[in-house]
């Protein structure tokens, strides 16, 4: 099944060298940060921005997780993104001044990320322009709003290289802006968010729930905490930071776990199946591949319901039984209009939840049934072929019995009536005319006696069952009136049905060439090779045959197609006629 | 003389006994099969053995490996092998290391009694008589593989194909209503053709056309 894959495991192949990249880069980035820090060339104390750089790379390293899970499914990306902009955040305590303006003016992007990642999860997609709004909005208040933060305070960027004068007011007053639209950002988002946990079930409802409140309130949190925690409490700034980061980092960990667990597993893969069936038929993997993907279990099979036989089979068309108890793998059927079509066969110990298994087999319901389709074509044409080569087979058994019967019976009684009718003839007593009459029916029974030999020779060569292939050939060639030419290529015996289809090809191209081709030389050839026997019956004739042409030729072509063969003819108008016929055949 | 039968279907032995008998021959043993063939023939010493080529157990040609066999081992014993078809390839067999007391003969060619106690007594006398369908068969081979024969008239070739037979000059004659110098005239000139050395003893000419054709 592996050679199926084709484009869509490439595809596959190539994103996890992406991520691998992307995960090493993040990790040398996150290193020389810390390095920086533990060499004390930074301000703060060490453990504060060691912190920094572990929330980047918490939030790297959940989004991988959860890109290359699902690599369809937008959040992984998003949680990257936040990764990168906490490593760039981390830079604030560089005493290289255009680093730490770049993370001074990108200080509060870890939050537009969050609120992001709560607006598009489960799914990573935004779907609907209110949504895309507040998103946009979120980014707008961290990214811009933040302006007058530094640009009114030199204290905010290492000797004020990004402020334009100082103007504290200003400062003050745009903070106090940029901290309102936040929260009236976090307020529309909590509305969106609370229409869309009425309409979930009560199942996801107490997943998504946490999980959003978790998300907002981490937003809420980081922007009031030195306002109302520190007053509260009197911790140290550098605590209340601490703290701020703590809240920060749980964000991806409870994310990536929603999307991959437990409900939201469910959500994400039949995303991914869904995402399956609205890729072009000729790109994506096979289902087969596909759920297995999904459901993260490679040894997924899938059996197709043959209800007219009340069997399963597989995509080839092959008879197969569902895993029995206890034998470590489990099933569960689908049904489509309350129909069974098949079943998913699949790691009962890799996978507890067979609900999860039905779920993602109702999505692709419609699709297996096509590919149930399939291979139940598959199934009904290879039994059409064992039942015309039964049949072929059946022909063959009855043209050696009555052959053989022939010879024992009809052919022997012939000898007997033709001896008596002689010794009839050489009787004491006999008068001459009688004499004749007996010698003339010993006669006419010998002309009865060699047409009967014809006919049992057509019906089933002797030479054929007593020799093989090679001596019929060469007999057949003996008994041709025009110069023939023989070139035989095999040797022992060659199983009967191949050494039969094989004779009779050879004799009805003889016949042809003899009877309509006016042929003045012919040329047949046998050559076995590589599991193949070839026959080759050239003629030197007016050409012109067709493939269709005559009994003979036809039934020839079943012969051949029946044991998987071909047959081509190549005749020209007046170029000769050559026939090859191709016979898989293991020697 | 002396013979030995070898065939398996019980009305035919009979058969073939009675117009063994009636031609002055002595069965001393009738096989049904081609191991008792070859016991028979070892341990009673026949002048000739008649055997069919298709016996038990296999019903192939067991009754020409016999034949052959016989032939090997004690080659003083003349055989005629019948068949209900001909094949060149089982003549070529036979012939294969001498053809001197060799017969091969469709089985229908029993019934025509005189005839076939002819040719067997001709071969117990160390002739060669081939069927007349084999014979054909070896010219219309021989004939599409060498250019010999090409030059042949159609009656030369009659001519050979009676003299594969081993027919005498005298038969030849009288089979084709000509005379016996026209016969003598059309030998010396296939003889020519062929490239064969000129002989006027019946059986080694037989030989000489069958090596021929048979090459």
């Amino acid at each position: 099944m592996r050679t199926e894959l084709g484009q869509g495991r490439s595809r596959r192949g190539s994103l996890k060298w992406a991520l691998i990249l992307l995960a090493l880069t993040s990790a040398l980035i996150a290193a020389v940060e810390i390095a920086v820090f533990a060499d004390g060339d930074a301000f703060g104390p060490v453990w504060v921005n060691v912190l920094y750089a572990g929330a980047g790379l918490t939030y790297v390293t959940a989004g991988l997780v959860g890109w290359w899970r699902r690599p369809s499914n937008g959040l992984g990306v998003i949680m990257v993104f936040g990764g990168v902009s906490w490593l760039i955040v981390s830079l604030s305590s560089f005493e290289i001044p255009a680093l730490a303006a770049l993370a001074v003016v990108l200080a509060t992007l870890p939050l537009a990320v969050v609120v992001h990642l709560v607006m598009a999860f489960p799914s990573g997609r935004l779907r609907s322009r209110a949504r895309r709004w507040t998103v946009a909005f979120g980014y707008f208040v961290c990214l811009v709003l933040e302006i007058p933060l530094y640009v009114f305070a030199p204290a905010a960027s290492s000797n004020g290289i990004l402020a334009a004068g100082d103007h504290p007011h200003l400062a003050t007053v745009g903070g106090w802006i940029q901290r309102g639209a936040g929260a009236s950002c976090v307020v529309v988002a909590v509305a969106l968010l609370g229409a869309q946990l009425r309409r979930a079930t009560s199942a996801q409802r107490r997943v998504l729930g946490p999980l959003y409140f978790y998300g907002l309130g981490a937003v809420l949190f980081v922007p009031v905490a030195p306002d109302v925690i520190q007053p509260l409490t009197g911790l140290s700034n550098n605590a209340i930071g601490a703290l701020q980061v703590a809240v920060l980092i749980g964000v991806p960990l409870a994310f990536v776990a929603g999307m991959l667990l437990g409900g939201f597993a469910r959500a994400g893969e039949i995303q991914e199946l869904g995402a399956w069936l609205g890729a072009n038929a000729s790109a994506r993997p096979s289902l087969q591949r596909a759920l297995a993907n999904a459901l993260g279990d490679d040894s997924v099979r899938l059996a197709y319901w043959v209800a007219k036989r009340g069997v399963y089979i597989d995509g080839r068309g092959r008879q197969i039984e569902l895993p029995g108890p206890g034998s470590g793998r489990a099933h569960v059927t689908i049904e489509l209009e309350r129909r069974c079509i098949g079943a998913i066969v699949y790691d009962a110990v890799l996978i507890a939840d067979s609900e999860l298994v039905a779920a993602a087999g109702r999505v692709v319901a419609i699709a297996l049934d096509r590919e149930r389709l399939t291979a139940d074509l598959l199934a009904s044409r290879e039994a059409l072929r064992r039942s015309r080569d039964r049949v072929l087979r059946a022909g063959d058994r009855e043209r050696r019995r009555i052959a053989r019967n022939l010879h024992d019976g009809l052919q022997v009684k012939l000898v007997l009536l033709a001896l008596e009718s002689q010794r009839l003839a050489g009787q004491a007593g006999a008068t001459p005319a009688i004499a004749e009459a007996a010698v003339a029916l010993r006669a006419h029974i010998d002309l009865a006696a060699a047409e009967l030999r014809e006919l049992v020779h057509d019906v089933m060569p002797a030479p054929l069952i007593e020799r093989g292939l090679g001596a019929a050939t060469r007999d057949l060639v003996d008994r041709m009136p025009v110069p023939t030419r023989l070139d035989l290529g095999v040797n022992g015996m060659l199983p009967e049905p191949v050494s039969t289809a094989a004779y009779f090809v050879v004799a009805e191209a003889l016949t042809n060439a003899v009877k309509h081709a006016q042929a003045s030389s012919l040329s047949v050839r046998l050559t076995h090779h590589e599991g193949a026997l070839t026959i080759e019956v050239s003629d030197d004739g007016i050409g012109g045959v067709a493939a269709g042409d005559g009994l003979g030729l036809r039934s020839l072509a079943d012969r051949i197609d029946v044991l998987g063969g071909r047959l081509r003819i190549d005749s020209p108008d007046g170029q000769g006629t050559q026939i090859v016929a191709e016979l898989p055949c293991e020697s | 003389m002396r013979v030995v039968i070898g065939e398996d279907e019980a009305l035919l032995r009979e058969g073939l006994t009675l117009v063994l008998k009636q031609g002055g021959f002595e069965v001393v043993a009738a096989a049904g099969d081609a191991d008792q063939l070859v016991r028979d023939a070892q341990r009673l010493q026949p002048e000739l053995v008649v055997t069919d080529i298709r016996m038990p157990p296999g019903y192939t040609d067991e009754g020409l490996q016999a034949a052959v066999e016989i032939r090997r081992t004690m080659p003083q014993i003349a055989i005629v092998a019948l068949s209900q078809h001909l094949q060149h390839q089982y003549a070529s067999e036979l012939l294969a290391d001498q053809a001197a007391g060799v017969g091969y003969l469709l089985k229908q060619r029993i019934a025509d009694i005189p005839t076939f106690c002819a040719d067997l007594k001709r071969v117990c006398d160390g002739g060669t008589v081939l069927d007349p369908e084999v014979v054909a068969l070896m010219v219309t081979r021989a004939r599409n593989e060498q250019d010999g024969l090409q030059r042949l008239t159609g009656r030369q070739l009659d001519v050979l194909a009676l003299m594969a037979e081993g027919r005498s000059n005298a038969s030849i004659a009288s089979t084709l209503s000509i005379s016996a110098k026209a016969v003598v005239w059309h030998v010396s000139h296939i003889y020519d053709e062929l490239g064969l050395p000129a002989s006027n003893d019946d059986n080694r000419r037989v030989l000489a056309v069958i090596r021929y054709l048979d090459r």
